[in-house]
Parts: structure tokens; C-alpha cells; sequence
């Protein structure tokens, strides 16, 4: 799946998200007398929505990387953590509410056109940057969290900003609030990928062989190869590699390929890589440049920019 | 005081009961409804006015005596369990934001009784001022805050609501005689223009208006556009609907004999009332009997109810009792409630679950998506070009021998591209080999290594003039 197609994923599970969500919030806004304050009523909204786009987007790293054990864990983590971070983003976008509220706005109309939506699209930003750092927690990589941080939080800002705003603009629309979520779980999509790409040092493209044409966006600074489905870069089809093949770390900005088991050589550009000198027991290092091509054992990778 | 309180019971605003074996009558006005904190802390703040006949204000109700409802829809209304806060005489201990707004149109240059005179002291406006200024050394509470307005044709300020009276003192010398151009009346769109200046105030909030005629807009009546307001004729109800917005209440004096027409409905809708005036010593009297009902205002804070509604309305209900004993008085308002995500739909159906199904079921479709490279003929894939831009993106291969070059006539065209020769390269397949061989007339690479013919082995990654293409055999 080239990077395209990974985000076009990504983007179609924001819509789905946004679709899946509005039930819910039409339950909970419907029920609204039942809840006992407005706080309470927020809170409960914010996760229900936290809840869906959570457990969908939680499914993307799963079904783009085409890792069908990843899915459903994806699914429960980002469901739960939707959760805590809709209600927790809709408390502190109230706290925010209440600082705006306290410090310029005395006015009913200002308050409902601009205290309102800013601090629900910090709410909204909030539950963003928790929905994007899931996948990041899941890989235990700072550059992923840094990702989703900035992505959700961007997404959400903008997405909510526009949410809110479009039901000020067209307040008997009867759909506003479906439109708006899916707004906003696209907006958290487009951004997280947008923030992805330019957080990537470089894409690794399948040249070869059952994954043909796979590309795997590099933004971790430790990214490993190999048949094993917990490298980042997972190639099971090829079974002539080591669980764990090779690596490509950052080291002082830039991409350093080296071969984890010597056994079968790496070859950068059909020429071998450190192999074959006396006393090297680490399979050589090379420093990758864009358009190198990798071969290890059968299978043959481009290193591209993002 | 001789003023004529004409508080209207025509709207469901003040209903107030005579009593008739005692000899005062009690007026009830809920004057302003606080609801900018309602998504914070769930409250609402009302400011009751309870007067008698005469317009004082009657200060000796307990927390007991008054009960509040609230209400989604007008009809239904819900008994508030418990008040948060109870607070007579609200005004003096919080303090009352004071706008004056005053009519200095042609008229006010006019004689009281209407005629044109050159004698300054007869003048009307001479008359508004030394009230305003009566008003101003009668504003001892320190917390109180007020601002000067004017209108004609044009909308002007001249002292933004502070704490600083000498300031506003000051500022009535600024008003001068208008020219014939600005001797219009805008008033309801000043009245309109006025909530702005309390941007940034809370509590209490009321504009006091002196009009001397009626809303005599300038395009209407001169025939051309107004030179901030184009053609545009600003409606009583604007201003109605924006102090509602805004929680402010107007308190309208009429100067004079002609009288707005919608002055009174403007007043009462937003919590006021309306007095007359026909000279200094009344205008006076009346400005200390507005001064003295908001100050003596009752402050009532409640917990709102949670029903979703555009506009949720409150009722006032005072059972005095003690010395001031006598029926049960009602007031009914509304406010703008806001809405945290809008309002519910009408009703819920089961056809809400559709998307929900759908976006599970496309969820599930999506996990089990193989997008993986079916079995093909051979080809040849651009990945990208560095310049120029290549005729396909996937060229099959068949058996006869492939061209890729510069030229139309090339089988893969790279145009654009000066590095690349019209045949820069060709791709031939041995039929007893089974396989593809690249043979190159220019400067080709393959897995970036120069080379003049290389049998191509699958993934092999072929540099043409900065085109990258990838050889595919077709197997997976």
C-alpha cells in the first residue's frame, strides 16, 4: 500500500468515526434533560465522541499496516483512550471556557460566538491529541506521540473549530452535527498525516515480492526490518529474513542502515554492505541516501523521501 | 413624584394584581436575567424589581417570599427547588453599569413646550443636561459605573460606562447643536449600538434613555443612503432582541409631547419601564427614580434547569407577606440559553442506528481489505521523475522489445526530460532465458550502478534521465 492509499485509509476511518458518532450524540443531546449539569452533559458527550473516533482510528495502524492482530487491541485502546480524552478535553475546554469567560466576556454574544467554539475546539483539540497518541503509545515511539500530538491537536482545533461553528451558521440544519463530526474526524485524519509526512525522514517501498508496491512511512528514529510482525517495517512473506534483519536509526539527522544478521548479506545498490571485513561482527552500517535501493536476502527496498 | 410609571401589562412580562382593600398596590419586574454563566457554573442570576404604586422600591422581601419556575417552552413550568443566593438592594452592593443615552436631534435645541428659541437656558437639552448632571451627583455608590451617549442621525460616544462621573460631566459640554444633515433620529439603531459599550461589564447592566420624538430615520426620510448605515432601517425589534441577548434593560423617558410609538414596548420587553417628563424638575425625579429602583433591586441566584431550549423562561412569583402582606405577584421573562451542541432533534427514530451499522460494517470491510499485488504480466512502473513527465505510469511488457525515450514513437515517452535521448533505452525479452535484459544506448543506471545491458531481475530499479522506474516481473 503506497502512502496515498495509507492516508486515503486513514482519512475514510475519520469520516467512519464522524458517521458512527452522531447516533450517540444525538442520544446524548436528545436526553440532555436526563443529565444533572451542563459539566456532567459535556463530559458524557465528549467521551461518547472520544469513544468512536477513538476505537476507528485506533484501527488504522492495524489495517494499513495490514497486521490483523493489531486491529482489534487498536480498536479497545483507542476506544478507551477516547474516552478519557474526550471527557478529560471537554473539562478542560470548560476550564478554558471559564478563564475566557472571566477575563473579557461579559457578553452573552461574544460568549456564544467566540468563547463558546474556541474553548470547545480546545476540548475538541484535546480529544484529538489523545486519539493520535495512541498509535504512538502502541509503538512506544516519541516521534509517533510527537505526531499524533501535534496532528490531533491540529485536527481537533480546526475540525471542532468548524463543528461549532457551522452550527452557529446553519443552526436548523438538521444534519449540522453529523456534517461537523465527520469534519472532525477527517480533520483529525488529514492533519495526523499531514504532521506524519513531514515528521518522516523517508519511505521505505517494497520493491518486489508478495508486498510489492508497500510503502512504510519512517518517522520513528529506530526503525527495524525483518519477517517478525512486531518491526516496523514487517515483511512475514519473505522467509528467507531474520525475525529481526536490519535496522535504520537517526544518528545525528541522518538515516543509518545496518545489517542485524550478518549470516545473509545486505546489499545497498547491489554492493555489499561492511560484510566480508575481519572482526566486523555487526554486518556493516551505510549511510542512506534517497533513492538507494536495499536488498536483504529476497526481498528489495526503495528508501525514498517522504 | 409626579411621574406616570406606564409599565405595560400587555405582554407577559408584568402581571400585577390590584388589591383592593388596601391602598398600595405592588409592581412586579424581573429587570435583567444574567445567564452569561450558565455553561460554567449553571447559574442564573435575575434582578427583581418589586415597587409600589408610586415606584419606590420595596425592600423589606425575604428569600422566602419569592418562588421561581422555570420553563422550556412557556407553558410547562418547573418549581426551582432552592435559591443559591438572595441579595436585597443587589444594586448597591454590586454596583449598576449605567448608560445615558440622549436624544440631541433638532428638537432638543426647541423651547419645552416645542418652539424654536435662540435662548440657551429655555432650550431643552439645557434641561436634559443640568438632570443628567443631577443624576450623575446623585451616583454616590463608588462600584456603580456610567457612560454618555448621543444620537441624531449619527451614533456618538462620548464617555465609555466608568467610574469616573466628573468624566461623564465633561462630556455632556461636547454635545453640540446638530446641523440640518444630522438632525435625524436614529434611535432604534442607536438603542442597538448602545449594548456594545457594556462589552466586557458584568452584573448589572441598563441604559437610560432620553428621546424627545420619534425613530426618524435618515434614508427613509431624506431620500438618500445613511452614510454608515446605507439603506438599511434598523427595526424596533433589533434593539429589543440584542439588549435580551445581552441581558441589559432600558428605562426610556419620553421629553416632551411627541412619544416614539414603540419606545414602551422596546422598555418593558427588556425588563424596563417608561417615564414621562415635561421639564427639568421631573426629568430629574424620574433619572433618581430609575437610579433608586435598580439600585433596590432583588439579586436571586438558581441552578438551571438542564431541558434544551432556544429560549428558556423564568417566572417570579412574591407572596409578601409582613408589613407589605398582600397578593400573589407574578413576573415572567425569558432568556437565550445556551446550548452546548445544539438542540436535540425532534424526536429519535431507530433508523439513527443505520449509520452507526454502516460505518461498523465499513469498518469491518476496510480490516479485511487485501490490497495486496495480484499476479500480472510483467511491467514497467514510474515511481516518480525527477524532470519531465512520463507518457504511463505502468507499461506491461509483452515479448517484443520495449522502448523508452525522449521520442513519441518511444513505447514509455519521458517529455521534458533533456538527459533523455529519443531511444535511450530498450527492454528485450529472451524467449529461451525467460527473461527481461535492459540495453541502453545513453546514460542508464540499474539499482544505481551505470550500466550497458544487465539481465533485469524483479525490483530492479532503473534510472533513465531521472525517471525512476521499477521492474516488475508480474509475480508476487
Amino acid at each position: 500500500m503506497s502512502t496515498l492509499v495509507r492516508r486515503l485509509i486513514i482519512l475514510c476511518l475519520g469520516v467512519l468515526a464522524g458517521v458512527a458518532a452522531w447516533p450517540l450524540a444525538e442520544l446524548i443531546v436528545f436526553n440532555q434533560a436526563a443529565f444533572p449539569s451542563y459539566l456532567v452533559f459535556v463530559a458524557v458527550l465528549g467521551a461518547a465522541v472520544g469513544l468512536l473516533m477513538g476505537a476507528f482510528l485506533g484501527a488504522a495502524e492495524g489495517i494499513t499496516a495490514r497486521i490483523k492482530s493489531r486491529i482489534l487491541p487498536g480498536i479497545l485502546v483507542g476506544a478507551v483512550v477516547g474516552v478519557l480524552g474526550g471527557a478529560i478535553g471537554f473539562l478542560v475546554g470548560q476550564a478554558a471556557l471559564l478563564v475566557i469567560g472571566e477575563l473579557a466576556l461579559q457578553s452573552t454574544r461574544s460568549f456564544q460566538r467566540v468563547g463558546l467554539p474556541v474553548s470547545r475546539a480546545i476540548g475538541w483539540g484535546f480529544l484529538g491529541v489523545f486519539i493520535g497518541m495512541v498509535e504512538g503509545f502502541r509503538a512506544r515511539s516519541g516521534k509517533k506521540i510527537a505526531v499524533g500530538l501535534l496532528g490531533g491537536l491540529l485536527g481537533g482545533l480546526v475540525g471542532g473549530f468548524l463543528l461549532e461553528y457551522l452550527r452557529l451558521l446553519a443552526p436548523g440544519f438538521r444534519l449540522n452535527r453529523l456534517v461537523g463530526l465527520v469534519i472532525l474526524g477527517a480533520a483529525i485524519a488529514v492533519f495526523y498525516g499531514l504532521v506524519e509526512k513531514g515528521l518522516a525522514h523517508g519511505v521505505l517501498r517494497v520493491l518486489n515480492g508478495a508486498l510489492k508496491g508497500k510503502e512504510y512511512l519512517l518517522t520513528q528514529s529506530r526503525v527495524n526490518i525483518g519477517r517478525s510482525r512486531r518491526n516496523e517495517v514487517a515483511l512475514p512473506p519473505y522467509e528467507d529474513l531474520a525475525d529481526r534483519q536490519a535496522q535504520i536509526r537517526i544518528r545525528r539527522g541522518e538515516a543509518v542502515l545496518s545489517n542485524l544478521e550478518p549470516k545473509r548479506p545486505l546489499l545497498v545498490n547491489d554492493r555489499p554492505v561492511g560484510g566480508g571485513k575481519a572482526g566486523d561482527r555487526t554486518g556493516g552500517e551505510h549511510r542512506l541516501k534517497y533513492d538507494d535501493v536495499i536488498r536483504v536476502g529476497s526481498v528489495k527496498l526503495f528508501y525514498r523521501v517522504p | 413624584m409626579r411621574h406616570k410609571s406606564t409599565a405595560a401589562a400587555a405582554l407577559l412580562l408584568v402581571a400585577s394584581l390590584a388589591w383592593p382593600a388596601v391602598s398600595f398596590a405592588l409592581n412586579l419586574r424581573l429587570s435583567q436575567i444574567d445567564a452569561s454563566r450558565l455553561l460554567l457554573s449553571q447559574r442564573v442570576r435575575l434582578y427583581v424589581s418589586v415597587t409600589d404604586d408610586l415606584g419606590r422600591p420595596v425592600e423589606d422581601l425575604r428569600a422566602e417570599d419569592f418562588r421561581v419556575f422555570e420553563s422550556p417552552d412557556g407553558e410547562r413550568f418547573t418549581r426551582i427547588p432552592r435559591l443559591e443566593q438572595f441579595r436585597p438592594s443587589a444594586g448597591i452592593a454590586e454596583g449598576v453599569s449605567f448608560l445615558l443615552v440622549l436624544d440631541n436631534s433638532g428638537s432638543m435645541y426647541d423651547t419645552l413646550a416645542g418652539n424654536p428659541t435662540e435662548d440657551p437656558q429655555a432650550m431643552r437639552m439645557t434641561h436634559a443636561r443640568d438632570a443628567v448632571r443631577s443624576f450623575l451627583s446623585s451616583m454616590t455608590d463608588p462600584k456603580d459605573t456610567v457612560g454618555l451617549v448621543s444620537y441624531n442621525t449619527y451614533y456618538r460616544l462620548h464617555a465609555a460606562p466608568s467610574k469616573d462621573r466628573a468624566l461623564v460631566s465633561a462630556a455632556l459640554e461636547g454635545i453640540t447643536r446638530p446641523s440640518r444633515e444630522e438632525a435625524y433620529t436614529e434611535l432604534y439603531h442607536s438603542l442597538s449600538r448602545a449594548v456594545r459599550e457594556f462589552e466586557g461589564l458584568a452584573g448589572r447592566k441598563a441604559i437610560v434613555i432620553l428621546s424627545d420624538g420619534e425613530n426618524y430615520p435618515y434614508s427613509e426620510h431624506s431620500g438618500r443612503p445613511h452614510p454608515e448605515l446605507g439603506e438599511r432601517v434598523v427595526e424596533h425589534t433589533e434593539p429589543i432582541r440584542a439588549c435580551q441577548e445581552e441581558g441589559i434593560t432600558v428605562y426610556a423617558v419620553n421629553f416632551g409631547a411627541v412619544k416614539d410609538p414603540n419606545l414602551e414596548s422596546i422598555a418593558v420587553e427588556t425588563g424596563g419601564t417608561v417615564f414621562d417628563a415635561r421639564d427639568r424638575r421631573e426629568l430629574e425625579s424620574v433619572y433618581r427614580a430609575i437610579h433608586e429602583q435598580v439600585a433596590g433591586e432583588y439579586l436571586l441566584a438558581y441552578r438551571a434547569t438542564m431541558a434544551p431550549a432556544v429560549r428558556k423562561f423564568v417566572r417570579v412569583v412574591v407572596q409578601p407577606a409582613g408589613a407589605a402582606a398582600g397578593p400573589e405577584l407574578s413576573a415572567t421573562r425569558f432568556y437565550f440559553s445556551s446550548t452546548v451542541f445544539g438542540l436535540p432533534l425532534t424526536s429519535l427514530s431507530l433508523l439513527l442506528l443505520i449509520p452507526l451499522l454502516a460505518a461498523a460494517a465499513a469498518l469491518w470491510l476496510l480490516t479485511a481489505l487485501r490490497l495486496e499485488r495480484r499476479k500480472g504480466p510483467a511491467a514497467l512502473e514510474v515511481l516518480h521523475t525527477r524532470v519531465g513527465r512520463a507518457s504511463t505510469r505502468v507499461l506491461p511488457l509483452g515479448t517484443a522489445k520495449t522502448v523508452i525515450g525522449g521520442g513519441r514513437s518511444a513505447d514509455l515517452t519521458i517529455a521534458g526530460a533533456p538527459g533523455v535521448k529519443e531511444q535511450h533505452a530498450t527492454v528485450v525479452y529472451d524467449k529461451s532465458k525467460k527473461a527481461y535484459t535492459v540495453v541502453s544506448s545513453g546514460e542508464v543506471l540499474v539499482n544505481n550502478q551505470p550500466v550497458k545491458t544487465r539481465v533485469l531481475e524483479p525490483g530492479d530499479v532503473i534510472d533513465v534521465g531521472g525517471a525512476t522506474i521499477v521492474f516488475d516481473d508480474g509475480e508476487v
